[in-house]
């Protein structure tokens, strides 16, 4: 049961320091004052490794059955073509719907 | 209670134990309650840019930077703890949920200074009564964004804040059962499906302060 | 029946207290017949409110009889009895698509069927959490409660249709209800909490507590279906209760999402409710499609045509479901582009349905059809989604539904997939496996008088409709007379109306039929239907535990009149060369390792 027993414990320390690091580099990185579109990029991607971190490290998904995380994805597409849909109606309307 | 031969056991459809299957299979449907507050944020948010501010013009960036840094510092006392019963510390275990705890409540504590400050600074939910200012700013000064500003701010937050003080609460039983024993090496389930509620509501805020506070 | 409970002759297990057996109780088959008997209460209630409404469409403000039992906020007192207000007829158009919905249709396929069957038809001895689905059970009760009391609040209950379309739910200066609106939104959320908690247990149970041999594709439809459903409460779900709560903050504090007078967007509600709505859709019908095959394979006799593609069906329908949703919002000035692609995903989900509706009559073909009162109903189940799914296909084109919607076209066709459709199942699957809840065989001629009549009346209530919207009458409409081109529908109206009574009539039949069945039955054998699945290995009813022992499944759930056996059918728990003629094989164990 537990998963700690067939492979060595995880990098816990090492994680904790990147999500430190990142969490700083992303406060400094919002004022850069570039571009928002590339503010906004660069947020989200740093926000995207933090969150993967946690979920493969503190979650464990790293470790699980593949199937686990497999189902685990389920709910992203939905997520993606829920927000798309409504983005490409705010776009093609102009401001507001 | 039903007499089951030892040789017959059930399929093993996901090769982990129910509990943390069930634990998973709620977290997915979490994962579409957030989905549908942040996708309500960003839809309007890209319908009406006015109404939202620069990060760091309403909202206090660096009391919250501190926050998240206390929650992801929770996040490593949680799978400390984890760690420790793996090992079975019972010791080990309970200093590290009640740290845990500690932290977690910190977390709610910051959050309900920075409504208090933030709502007496005019920045409210309620639609007809929004008058946010720049922080620092002079009082009658231009009013900064909208109210749509104010309502999806507190939605969002308000309701990760509810998250985490139902997981404070959820860890306090799990120390109460901790020191009554109820976990070892072989039978840590309890620990671990909190530590995956508890890691959630982390990641899930990691997303809210970059989207909320930073873009 | 206290002790025949446990007729199964079961006796090593405690006594337990009267209270947690039949109240506070975590056995999955008393939660299924507590959601039965909760929410045929419910479709009684939601009857009644359509019974009222189509008084008020039969016959425009006449009195109403026994309308003088109302208060006055419901009904306007006149000499010669009352009269509906507007007002109540808002309420009553909303509260009876919610209760149907929520409250009558969705707990009866998934609340009874799925705790009933999940366990039983994988072998499994309860749920995978007993006391969640305790919890389950206990959040809906507390929400029914809320939804019947807002009809007793100022302003009567909510009034903005099952839809609550913003700006008009916003507020209650539009509609003239306040807190009705709020007790509304309140109900859904705790029964939203209440389905999720039920379907995290669904799911659980059905991937991780199938008997030794039971693969995923040995499962009997009526489980397969059950588990998708529950995979879509569980992620369509959350949306709705976002977007109840954000409505909720609209109407209690005062912000401002979906009021277009501060900023807000109306439309975002009409998105989020439909991304959810449109899932809901497929959860009221994709059990009804289970409870179908069950029933069709084992009446006619024959295995069901096509299994894997009816699974395949099935979890094609859960997919597309997702991505249709904007096709309820033709009307709102939605980007053609986007119209279009949601026309195409539309039509494209009439194909895993079209091959089911292609299997099922490929399974009656030359079959040896026994016609009993579970049979009729799933063969109406078949005719009336056909007709349901047809007029469904009119919609989903662009040009057609700007033209019918918001019609009674649109009323007919849900009522042809919902009544026809779901309810057919739901009789079908309450009279199949009632011996199984209560050891007792419900009575043949008098289900059958209750099937054909309520078939004809149905079909006279609702067929008609469809005429009514391609003539243009809206629905929702308190008084369609004061539109000119629509006062010579009213003959059409008052037919309907008639017929309309008659069928709630006839269901007294069903409801005479249950209860004294309940005591009165003739006593069920454990497998009345001869049928193969695993609920008929075990005793009627089922001791706590269900199974003596753990089932060893060999073979899919359908090898009816198979040649391997002298019997017509071949329980799933026949080891190969079990049937007492077949060939003996060299694999006696069950592939139980892959799943």
């Amino acid at each position: 049961m537990a998963t700690g027993e067939g492979h060595k414990a995880p990098p816990y320390m090492m994680v904790f320091g990147v999500l430190a690091v990142l969490t700083v580099l992303e406060v400094l990185f919002a004022f850069t004052g570039l571009p928002k579109i590339w503010l906004a990029l660069g947020l989200i991607a740093m926000a995207l490794w933090k969150a993967v971190l946690v979920a493969l490290y503190y979650m464990h998904l790293r470790f699980e059955p593949t199937r686990l995380w497999v189902m685990a994805l389920v709910p992203v597409p939905l997520a993606i073509i829920l927000v798309a849909v409504m983005i490409k109606e705010i776009f093609t309307t102009g401001s507001g719907f | 209670m039903t007499p089951t031969t030892a040789d017959r056991a059930p399929m093993a459809g996901m090769k982990v134990y129910n509990l943390k299957l069930g634990m998973w299979v709620f977290l997915l449907s979490e994962v579409m309650f957030f989905t549908g507050l942040i996708g309500a944020y960003i839809i309007l948010r890209f319908a009406h840019p006015e109404a939202f501010a620069e990060p760091g013009v309403v909202l206090n960036v660096p009391l919250t930077a501190f926050n998240t840094f206390v929650l992801i510092c929770s996040s490593v006392t949680m799978v400390k703890a984890f760690a420790a019963i793996e090992q079975g510390d019972q010791q080990g275990l309970q200093k590290w949920l009640l740290a845990t705890i500690l932290l977690g409540a910190f977390f709610v504590g910051v959050q309900i200074v920075e409504y208090t400050i933030l709502t007496g600074e005019g920045f409210v939910p309620m639609a007809e009564s929004y008058h946010a200012i720049a922080r620092g700013a002079a009082e009658g000064s231009a009013v900064i964004g909208g109210p749509l500003y104010g309502a999806t701010f507190y939605t969002m937050t308000g309701f990760h804040g509810t998250h985490v003080s139902i997981g404070v609460l959820c860890l306090c039983f799990t120390l109460w059962r901790a020191r009554k024993g109820a976990y070892t090496a072989g039978s840590l389930g309890g620990v671990e499906i909190m530590g995956l509620y508890w890691h959630f509501v982390d990641l899930v805020w990691i997303l809210l302060f970059t989207i909320v506070y930073l873009i | 029946m206290g002790k025949a409970l446990d007729a199964g002759g079961h006796h090593d297990h405690h006594e337990i207290p009267w209270i947690r057996q039949y109240i506070f109780a975590t056995d999955h088959k008393m939660i299924a017949k507590q959601f039965m008997f909760v929410s045929l209460f419910f479709l009684v209630v939601g009857g009644a409110l359509a019974g009222m409404m189509r008084w008020q469409l039969g016959f425009p403000s006449q009195p109403m009889p026994g309308g003088m039992i109302l208060p006055d906020a419901m009904m306007a007192p006149t000499p010669n009895g009352a009269i509906m207000l507007p007002e109540f007829y808002n309420s009553l158009v909303t509260m009876h698509g919610t209760i149907m919905i929520f409250f009558a249709i969705m707990p009866l396929l998934v609340g009874l069927f799925g705790n009933l069957l999940i366990p039983l038809q994988i072998g499994a001895e309860d749920m995978a959490f007993p006391r969640l689905n305790m919890v389950s059970f206990w959040l809906a009760v507390p929400a029914g409660i809320l939804m019947l009391a807002s009809f007793g609040v100022e302003g009567g209950a909510a009034g903005a249709g099952w839809t609550s379309y913003a700006p008009l739910s916003t507020s209650g200066e539009w509609t003239g209800v306040y807190l009705g609106q709020q007790l509304w939104l309140a109900s859904l959320t705790i029964l939203g909490f209440s389905s999720l908690v039920g379907s995290v247990n669904y799911i659980s149970t059905v991937i991780n507590m199938r008997a030794p041999g039971m693969t995923w594709f040995r499962m009997p439809l009526a489980t397969w279906s059950l588990f998708v459903t529950a995979v879509l409460i569980l992620l369509a779900i959350p949306i709705l209760a976002g977007a109840l709560i954000m409505l909720l903050f609209d109407q209690t504090i005062g912000t401002g999402f979906f009021r277009p007078e501060v900023g807000g967007e109306p439309l975002l509600w009409q998105h989020l409710f439909w991304f959810f709505g449109h899932p809901e859709v497929y959860i009221l019908i994709l059990p009804a499609m289970g409870i179908t095959s069950e029933v069709l394979a084992n009446r006619a006799r024959k295995p069901i045509f096509g299994y894997h593609s009816m699974v395949l069906a099935i979890v094609g329908i859960g997919f597309l479901g997702w991505i249709v949703w904007g096709h309820h919002m033709f009307q709102s000035g939605m980007n053609p582009l986007l119209g279009t692609s949601f026309m195409i995903s539309t039509m494209a989900i009439a194909v895993p349905s079209a091959i089911k509706v292609f299997n099922w009559l490929a399974t009656l073909w030359k079959a040896d059809i026994h016609l009993d009162v579970p049979m009729l109903h799933a063969l109406a189940f078949v005719s009336m989604f056909i007709i349901g799914g047809l007029s469904g296909i009119f919609m989903a084109n662009t040009p057609v539904d700007i033209y019918i919607h918001d019609t009674y076209f649109i009323v007919a066709h849900i009522h042809y997939v919902l009544f026809g459709g779901s309810l057919f199942a739901i009789f079908a699957g309450i009279t199949f496996w009632f011996p199984k809840m209560f050891g007792r065989m419900m009575n043949e001629p008098l289900g059958k008088v209750h099937f054909v009549l309520t078939l004809i009346f149905y079909n006279l209530v609702f067929f008609p409709m469809h005429n009514l919207g391609l003539r243009g009458m809206m629905r929702r409409i308190y008084d369609f007379t004061q539109y000119e081109f629509l006062a010579p529908l009213q003959p059409m109206n008052q037919f309907i109306t008639v017929f309309a009574f008659l069928l709630i009539a006839t269901q007294v039949l069903f409801v005479i039929n249950f209860f004294w069945s309940i005591f009165k039955g003739e006593k069920a054998s454990e497998n009345p239907w001869d049928s193969n699945t695993l609920e008929w290995t075990v005793p009627s009813p089922p001791p706590h535990g269900n199974f003596a022992e753990m089932p060893m499944v060999y073979r899919g759930p359908y090898e009816y009149s198979s040649p391997e056996s002298d019997t017509d059918f071949l329980p799933q728990t026949t080891p190969p060369g079990g049937g007492s003629s077949g060939v003996p094989e060299p694999t006696p164990t069950p592939e139980g390792v892959e799943a």
